[in-house]
């Protein structure tokens, strides 16, 4: 049986600049993993790359359900299954998430797509929101609801996440790390993609893959995500023998709630 | 045929003041152009060499638009005369010039005074209202024909009325249309009032407008653009009285080699006055579009509110859209803003949607529909919007294929 997603050797890079320097991952249906990393390390180049942005040269293998992904077009990879959840979803005035997530629906053949649609609303509790335009005026969480029904709605093959919690309060991570959960099932592979180990006490993934400037360093069960959760990137870095970070030209995000004093 | 001559004025309706002295004024300007300031941008060649007032000729059918409308009185000018007016109501045949409008303004207007042929003019008494609304129809029908058809609407203290006047020429004619439309608003009216500009290609018109706001009276405009070679609409709003408003609401598309051009000032003189422009359009092709709002507020007029918007959409290469809005304050208590924007549709939109497994082409269509969706649903007077949307959806569409 092919893997949900499987990634070969894939480098991407922008200019002179590498930033994917030979990811190898393999995620079954049925499974959710997790990448986490450090800011710069790639993760976000990696969700672009799956998705179809432009501006990157890219290499090696990316395969969803075994049918090569590279070379397909933004809207050609979404019809073959592969749906992200937006770090930053737009606001788009004017054009109503009903009629934007009946017209993407009908593109992906979703069958008896009314009834999929207001059974997923009701789901996420986001039927009042199918009159408006797509993300205008939504609080974040509600925009990572929105992000969520959108998915299940489509039943991708593999639904990739994309900083799912940034920008959230706490409560509001709790209710999309619930969100996240009902979109498990054994014909979808999840792939949560995070800088953060926040959202992973509420989601609990299969299997958790770390990123370092572009390369995935090590992967393991949970475990890993409280090993990081403890002693940060330093210290994992420190028990693989690694360099410290180069100086990268990335943009420093910081999310506020991560330096809150949570207990675990 | 009559040519634009003194002879030809001689025999127009003698009760329209200083005809001569407009007709002499028409004589010596010359053609705007972008040289003068307020003709800025529009680089469209206006002559008037060959037109002459027309002998009225067939009405047209039934516009599409407006199907779904019932309105309670219909008037159609064909060619600068009334053709018909149905039902009975407050709408009347006749000239009344509310001389709103200076002859000076440019050779069109001196143009509109000196061979202003006929009209229709709108009355509502104090206190009533129109039940339903009130169609005027300014048509150009007749080949290489100058027509200066002319519409006043007054409505008395406390009334209220709905009225649409559209604009409309068949196709290819060469004509050019020239009317004038004056409104006049007592204490505390309320008027709103749509203008349907959907002139044949190979037609012009150039649209002047003119109200004149009383205490607390009310304007609602709406302005959609989609015909015409050279489409201009004058537009100036006088909010003389205290707390008076006007909210204008417009969108446009222009393709082909059209000239979309809308001038408009909106001088605030009473005090807790507001306006509010939002202006929407697109150019496609080569067409070409001016905004330039100008809103000026006037010493005395405190606690006024004002806000004017432009969004251009460029959808091809050869298309361009001037923007330029403008604030005059003359006064410290005054809350103001204005934005206004000109590009292509934007990346991360287009994105967004064919992440969903949207094509291209049908992202690029929800957007340009959702970008009008916000002026249409806005509009004035309602029944229109579905086939408005439908026509520059159309209009997009067929832009899409032609680019593909």
């Amino acid at each position: 049986m092919n893997a949900a997603l499987r990634l070969a050797d894939l480098e991407a890079s922008v200019g002179d600049r590498r930033i994917l320097k030979g990811i190898h991952l393999e995620l079954p249906f049925g499974e959710m993993h997790a990448v986490m990393g450090p800011n710069g390390s790639g993760k976000s180049t990696l969700c672009h790359v799956l998705s179809g942005r432009t501006g990157y040269q890219v290499s090696g293998a990316a395969e969803l359900d075994g049918v090569g992904l590279l070379t397909k077009a933004v809207h050609e990879r979404a019809r073959m299954g592969l749906v992200q959840c937006f770090q930053y979803p737009v606001e788009i005035p004017g054009v109503r998430l009903g009629e934007f997530v009946d017209e993407a629906a009908a593109e992906a053949g979703i069958e008896n797509s009314e009834q999929v649609i207001a059974a997923a609303a009701e789901q996420f509790d986001m039927t009042r929101f199918l009159d408006r335009s797509v993300n205008d005026d939504l609080s974040g969480g509600e925009k990572k609801r929105s992000e969520i029904f959108q998915i299940s709605v489509l039943a991708p093959k593999v639904a990739l996440l994309d900083e799912v919690d940034s920008g959230l309060d706490i409560d509001a991570v709790r209710d999309v790390a619930e969100a996240v959960e009902k979109m498990r099932g054994p014909e979808v592979g999840v792939l949560m993609i995070t800088h953060y180990s926040r959202i992973l006490r509420y989601v609990q993934p299969d299997r958790v893959h770390v990123m370092i400037d572009g390369q995935i360093v090590e992967s393991g069960g949970p475990e890993l995500a409280e090993e990081l959760e403890k002693g940060g990137y330093a210290a994992l870095r420190k028990r693989l023998g690694l360099n410290e970070p180069e100086e990268t030209s990335a943009p420093q995000k910081r999310d506020p709630f991560s330096e809150l004093p949570f207990g675990s | 045929m009559s040519a634009l001559t003194l002879a030809t004025v001689a025999e127009l309706d003698a009760s329209v003041p200083d005809r001569e002295a407009a007709f002499d004024v028409f004589s010596k300007l010359p053609l705007p152009g972008p040289a003068d300031e307020t003709w800025r941008y529009v680089e469209h060649e206006i002559s008037l060499e060959g037109l002459s007032l027309p002998a009225q000729g067939q009405a047209m059918d039934p516009d599409p638009i407006l199907a779904g409308l019932d309105p309670g009185q219909h008037a159609v000018i064909v060619d600068g005369r009334t053709a018909s007016i149905e039902g009975s109501g407050y709408l009347q045949q006749g000239l009344k010039l509310a001389d709103l409008i200076a002859s000076d303004v440019d050779k069109f207007a001196a143009a509109h005074r000196a061979f202003v042929s006929d009209g229709v003019q709108i009355r509502i008494p104090p206190g009533k209202h129109t039940a339903s609304p009130i169609l005027v129809e300014l048509q150009s029908v007749s080949p290489n024909a100058i027509s200066f058809p002319h519409v006043t609407i007054e409505l008395e203290e406390n009334s209220e009325a709905e009225v649409i006047v559209a604009h409309r020429a068949v196709n290819g004619i060469g004509s050019y249309s020239v009317p004038q439309v004056e409104v006049v608003l007592a204490q505390s009216a309320r008027l709103r009032l749509l203008e349907l500009q959907e002139v044949g290609e190979g037609s012009s018109v150039i649209v002047q407008l003119r109200a004149r706001l009383g205490r607390d009276a009310t304007l609602r405009l709406g302005e959609v653009g989609l015909g015409g070679d050279l489409a201009r609409l004058d537009l100036a709003v006088h909010l003389e009285g205290q707390g008076s408003a006007a909210e204008i609401v417009g969108l446009f598309f222009g393709h082909r080699q059209q000239t979309l051009d809308y001038r408009m000032v909106l001088r605030h003189e009473g005090p807790k006055s507001s306006s509010n422009v939002l202006l929407k359009g697109a150019v496609e092709d080569s067409a070409r579009s001016i905004f330039s709002g100008l809103v000026r507020i006037e010493k005395n007029a405190n606690g006024t509110s004002a806000f004017e918007t432009n969004r251009n959409l460029v959808l091809s290469p050869d298309a361009k859209a001037n923007s330029i809005p403008n604030l005059e304050i003359l006064c410290d208590d005054v809350i103001c803003g204005h934005g206004s924007s000109v590009g292509p549709l934007e990346e991360d939109h287009l994105y967004y949607l064919q992440s969903r497994g949207i094509s291209p082409a049908r992202a690029e269509r929800l957007l340009v529909r959702g970008f009008f969706k916000a002026v249409l649903d806005k509009l004035p007077v309602g029944g229109m919007e579905d086939a408005l949307a439908e026509i520059v959806e159309r209009r997009f569409v067929r832009a899409q294929e032609s680019a593909a």
